[in-house]
């Protein structure tokens, strides 16, 4: 499998994707931003179709749009405090309104959409594995040089604003990393499930983790296991990639949900035996 | 010296006013109490006061920049801290360690000499022996002394607290008092706090400012020494 160039490729890309997006995930989640990561990859899936029509590279296209994207949403969640996913609900739907009128525009467009939609190991063009390289490595860079501050928005946003935190900044920030991750991670695991990625490991890490630095290397790992398995399945059983990574880290997530309910469970009978043992003793030397 | 400075401020939310042609100078180095009804806009002045909130009309100034000209150190409670998302993954030290994140920046190394405060004050706010615990696991209380202790780390020059004794038993609450009070004595920090518990609070208090709505207008009222340390108009 791994002597394919086009396989490589995917296992790089899938790599690289598998560290960034997760360690998004976490603080996405912590900030009640789960859904962004779907709205962004609409409004990418906007930008390509635009590239396409306009005979640019979709990749960038599809790149600058989501981080354009992500700059939109950030500006509205501030005017909409008290609904803050109302910005989500109008950007997802606005690009996806976009991308299907656009796709209208350019005959045979529609069919090389598959790939943008569903993922394709075989989309990952060097092109794209560049920009994949790039979005993990300022992301890596961002997410370890502004930790503290980091931090210390997610936890509250005001409390950080009066320590010296500049939150506004930050927040701009983030939002222009949310859209180029997304963006990076389309052609691995395509528009519809570019989420499951961001969403499913980080999910996961915050059931288990008892610290912060410990949720982001559980989502991390969580996401590699989750993307290396998927892509091999994928390759073996031909099926989506993006499917099959979004449905192996949905089992992970299952599972490890399953085996805490088993635990706490133990947790509780176990005492209550302990209880009764005690009880009967007591009975014991009381009749004696 | 006089802290923060509002001059006819007012503001509301939607078409309403809630504070109306309010004038109010805070002295530093004073415990100073906020108090009034429901709905008097004591959180509202607080966080004019901060710069979190921007007046309709009037002047705000907070004096940021301290006579040495470095940076004033401020920490924040806000109302309702303790109702924090409660699946946040961290343990009650770390949380209280990044405290010290403003103070040590991007790349300064948090040290044992950091530690070691981290410790004295999760000492003092009585959660030393839950310090491993997650924060998502504590009651109501603890998380609000987690959040006190998080702002105390900071070594701040002027701590604010919107009613930071929600959730906290009489003794606790007293403790509070007590310590925010010594703070203020021996290191000069100024504390201005939104409170409730106004009898149990006022010995503790340099200067109590009352909220209060009126048939046709809003008064605010400005009672000095309340037991009488400093002296100072608040």
């Amino acid at each position: 499998m791994l002597s394919y160039e086009f396989m490589q490729r995917a296992f790089w890309a899938g790599g690289l994707i598998a560290i960034i997006a997760p360690l998004l995930g976490v603080y996405l989640m912590l900030r009640r931003q789960a859904l962004m990561a779907d709205t962004l990859s609409h409004v990418s899936l906007a930008g390509v179709a635009l590239g396409s029509v306009l005979h640019l590279n979709p990749a960038l296209s599809g790149f600058a749009v989501a981080v354009a994207g992500g700059l939109i949403i950030e500006q509205l969640r501030r005017s909409y405090r008290t609904y803050s996913e109302m910005p989500v609900a109008i950007i997802m739907t606005s690009g996806l309104a976009l991308a299907v009128v656009l796709m209208s525009l350019k005959q045979n467009l529609s069919k090389s959409f598959g790939s943008y939609l569903f993922g394709s190991i075989v989309a990952v063009s060097n092109t794209q594995l560049a920009l994949i390289a790039l979005v993990a490595l300022l992301g890596v860079a961002y997410f370890i040089i502004l930790r503290r501050p980091l931090y210390s928005m997610i936890f509250d946003e005001e409390t950080a604003e009066i320590s010296g935190v500049r939150v506004k900044a930050l927040s701009f920030s983030f939002a222009v990393l949310t859209g180029m991750t997304v963006a990076a991670a389309m052609p691995v695991v395509g528009v519809l499930l570019v989420s499951a990625l961001i969403v499913l490991p980080a999910s996961l890490a915050l059931r288990i983790a008892a610290g912060f630095t410990s949720a982001i290397f559980i989502a991390i790992g969580t996401g590699m296991l989750g993307v290396f398995s998927g892509l091999s399945v994928s390759y073996y059983a031909d099926t989506p990639p993006g499917g099959t990574i979004a449905l192996i880290l949905l089992s992970f997530l299952l599972v490890t949900i399953l085996i805490q309910r088993l635990l706490r469970l133990i947790g509780r009978r176990r005492p209550q035996k302990t209880i009764q043992s005690k009880e009967s003793n007591i009975h014991e030397i009381l009749e004696a | 010296m006089i802290l923060s400075s509002m001059r006819d401020v007012v503001f509301g939310y939607g078409q309403e006013a809630v504070i109306e042609n309010l004038s109010l100078d805070i002295h530093a180095g004073q415990l100073i109490g906020i108090t009034g009804e429901n709905g008097a806009a004591k959180s509202t002045l607080l966080k004019l006061m901060l710069g979190l909130l921007k007046p309709w009309s009037g002047t705000v100034n907070f004096r940021r920049i301290q006579e040495d000209g470095t940076r004033l150190n401020v920490a924040y409670v806000p109302q309702q801290a303790a109702s924090f998302n409660t699946g946040f993954p961290s343990k009650v030290s770390e949380l209280v360690s990044s405290g010290y994140y403003s103070r040590l920046g991007l790349f300064r190394r948090f040290k044992a000499e950091h530690r070691q405060k981290v410790e004295q004050v999760l000492q003092r706010t009585e959660m030393w022996a839950y310090r491993n615990r997650k924060i998502g696991d504590l009651s109501g209380g603890q998380k609000q002394r987690v959040c006190i202790a998080r702002a105390l780390v900071q070594e701040p020059d002027v701590l604010v607290l919107d009613e930071p004794t929600t959730g906290m038993d009489a003794a606790s609450r007293m403790k509070l008092y007590g310590m925010l009070r010594e703070d203020v004595s021996r290191h000069g920090r100024t504390v201005i706090m939104v409170t409730h518990g106004l009898e149990e609070a006022t010995p503790y208090l340099d200067a109590l400012i009352h909220l209060e709505r009126k048939e046709g207008g809003w008064q605010c009222s400005v009672t000095n020494s309340c037991n009488g340390p400093s002296g100072q108009e608040a």
